[in-house]
């Protein structure tokens, strides 16, 4: 993933602007300062919605606007026809913060991306903060502040618990993006990772992991090979039951490898800072930026 | 949702996979003809080590057999039915299965020379991803890597496995023992299939037996002293590692999920009051679509109309705190700065 998808971002779109979800976090992310000018609702061409324009089809906005990012608040039924619809658009971000689409369609979603430009972050996330310029998604923005700390997460309460918790302590964050607890998703930890570690405004790297899956692993190893700055990791679920799904469908123990302490000992092994719990290792980061800014 | 056998086989019947000719049997006086193999109808692995799977040659062991395995109790599963099965004449068994590779975001065939019950002890799987354009290729290298000469044959079952598979929105569909008759026919002996419960909106069709398990309400130990309520998958699994690091037996995950509010709340509490040595309740809520006073309200209303609730202790931050501090302090119900704050205060108190 690159940089100047976030830097040259400007015009955004939102599928389902005219849904209960869509209209209010539209509103919320137009005071975010994110430039939303227009949206989508299948019905309702021709209205506004706070004065933004509904089109039926984004090949419609298209005749009006260019488009950097579309935020999908679409229902799950429809999500699909809704990212197929982005991606053949050419839009160069795509945020689906929909829940509950069916694995099938990831899969299909994901075949008909290969050789496609878009980049698909979710399903089933909070989106993406960037404190201080703008917002794609639900992430409350006054949690933000800007700064140097570059934060990925797999789930969204946890996302917001590390946001305000560097708030608070007062260490900003450039990025903090939430990838989404579903087990077939658009964008992976290594994406960000990468982002992270090739954007020269990012200085510390927060990651935050699950059970189930293997992309801990995957991104121990990216880490290992690929990322010089500091990573922090934190895993969660260490108590949680075997073969049982929690909560999201992507929160389920399969196999002794996807256990939050088989991920924790990757990622420890591959050189990043870990703890046992989340505001631990927010206190881990903020203890050693300042003895850097001591040493400085 | 997890398929018993024989949903799952009423499913595959319908994509035109072989299964056995069976008949289901609720009352061990209904007439089954012999031989036979009766079969349990449970949720869980391993029931034929237990005695839930018999072979019956004689007619008058029958209704004895029936009557003996619909009372069997195995880990918990009393089965409301038995599948009476043909007796098939078996050459050599396989494993066969499609799963989803989550990593890859492809489907893939699983394939195992030797079948049977034992077959998780095996190593050495085969894999092929598998779509709707190649299964007369992996057909021919599933024939080749089985040393079984039929490939039309397996290639019309891969056809239509793919597509029951695609078609049922199902994220497990295994056939272990892929059995070979003598004369030569390839049948589903046994199956499990697991269909993805998010794709519901599009099978007014299901109607099965268990129902989906509650994904946001997990009990971890019934016999726990420390309920916890929590928001959003994550939150609630780490506030579950916090309790238990702090020495106490967690009884429950719960996620109350994104959109919180004041009767989910409550449904919640009510579920807790059932477990017997609950002494806390812990509350970590981190409000972004929810909102921390329909969580308040829950909480004040939970004080009204469960009269023996433990002692909760409560963190909320997030959208509507201010609005959640004032009704509980009114309330007369303190609220604390974080979740550690909530556990050194459980243990205060335990003391």
């Amino acid at each position: 993933m690159n940089h100047e998808l976030f830097t040259d971002l400007q015009n955004v779109i939102v599928q389902g602007i005219t849904g209960t979800h869509g209209a209010f976090h539209t509103g919320a992310m137009v005071a975010a300062g994110t430039h939303v000018i227009a949206g989508t609702s299948p019905n309702k061409a021709g209205q506004k919605l706070d004065g933004i324009p509904v089109y039926g089809t984004i090949t419609d906005i298209k005749k009006d606007f260019s488009i950097d990012a579309s935020v999908i608040f679409v229902p799950a039924p429809f999500a699909k026809t809704a990212i197929i619809e982005a991606v053949d658009a050419k839009i160069p971000l795509i945020v689906c913060i929909t829940e509950g689409i069916p694995v099938h369609d990831m899969l299909i979603i994901k075949q008909h991306m290969q050789e496609k430009s878009s980049t698909l972050i979710g399903p089933n996330c909070p989106g993406i903060l960037l404190p201080g310029r703008s917002k794609l998604g639900i992430i409350p923005a006054t949690m933000g502040t800007p700064g140097s700390v570059g934060v990925v997460s797999r789930s969204g309460t946890l996302t917001y618990e590390a946001v305000a918790s560097l708030t608070e302590r007062r260490i900003g964050q450039r990025y903090v993006i939430g990838i989404g607890g579903d087990p077939v998703r658009g964008t992976n930890f290594i994406e960000c990772l990468e982002l992270f570690e090739k954007d020269p405004a990012v200085s510390h790297i927060v990651m935050i992991g699950e059970i189930g899956g293997s992309d801990e692993q995957t991104a121990a190893n990216y880490i290992a090979a690929s990322v010089k700055k500091p990573v922090y990791a934190y895993v969660t679920g260490h108590h949680a039951p075997s073969g049982v799904q929690l909560g999201h469908a992507g929160a389920i123990l399969d196999s002794a490898d996807e256990s939050a302490k088989a991920k924790t000992s990757a990622l420890q092994e591959a050189g990043a800072v870990t703890a046992t719990s989340l505001i631990g290792l927010i206190d881990q980061l903020t203890s050693d930026i300042k003895s850097d800014h001591l040493l400085q | 949702m997890k398929l018993l056998e024989y949903e799952a086989k009423t499913v595959l019947g319908s994509y035109n996979i072989p299964v056995p000719k069976s008949s289901l049997v609720d009352d061990p006086e209904d007439s089954i003809p012999v031989p036979t193999v009766l079969k349990s109808q449970v949720p869980v692995g391993g029931r034929g080590k237990v005695g839930g799977v018999r072979i019956v040659e004689k007619a008058e062991e029958v209704s004895n057999t029936a009557s003996e395995i619909l009372s069997l109790t195995i880990k918990g599963h009393t089965p409301k039915v038995l599948l009476a099965e043909e007796l098939l004449s078996i050459e050599h068994e396989y494993y066969l299965s499609l799963v989803i590779n989550k990593s890859a975001a492809v489907i893939e065939l699983m394939a195992h020379k030797e079948g049977g019950v034992e077959v998780e002890e095996q190593s050495n799987f085969k894999r092929w991803p598998i779509d709707d354009q190649n299964t007369a290729n992996v057909a021919a290298e599933l024939a080749d890597y089985y040393d079984f000469n039929d490939t039309e044959n397996l290639s019309m079952l891969l056809t239509n496995l793919y597509r029951c598979f695609t078609q049922s929105d199902a994220t497990l569909l295994e056939i272990n023992p892929l059995i070979l008759t003598v004369d030569n026919k390839l049948v589903a002996g046994d199956c499990k299939m697991t269909l993805d419960d998010a794709a519901r909106f599009r099978h007014p069709e299901w109607d099965f037996e268990e129902a989906p398990a509650n994904a946001n309400f997990v009990t971890l130990d019934p016999h726990g002293s420390v309920a916890t309520i929590a928001n959003g998958a994550g939150l609630a699994m780490a506030t579950v590692d916090a309790v238990a690091d702090a020495g106490f037996t967690p009884a429950n995950f719960l996620d109350v999920g994104g959109g919180a509010n004041e009767a989910s709340v409550l449904a919640a509490f009510e579920k807790i009051m059932e477990y017997p040595n609950i002494s806390a309740i812990v509350i970590n809520i981190f409000a972004g679509i929810t909102r921390c006073d329909e969580v308040a309200k829950a909480i004040i209303s939970a004080k009204d109309q469960i009269s023996d609730l433990p002692k909760l202790y409560i963190r909320l931050a997030g959208t509507n705190y201010e609005a959640a501090d004032e009704l509980l302090t009114s309330a007369g119900i303190p609220l604390l700065p974080s979740l550690a704050d909530c556990l050194a205060a459980i243990q205060e108190n335990s003391q």
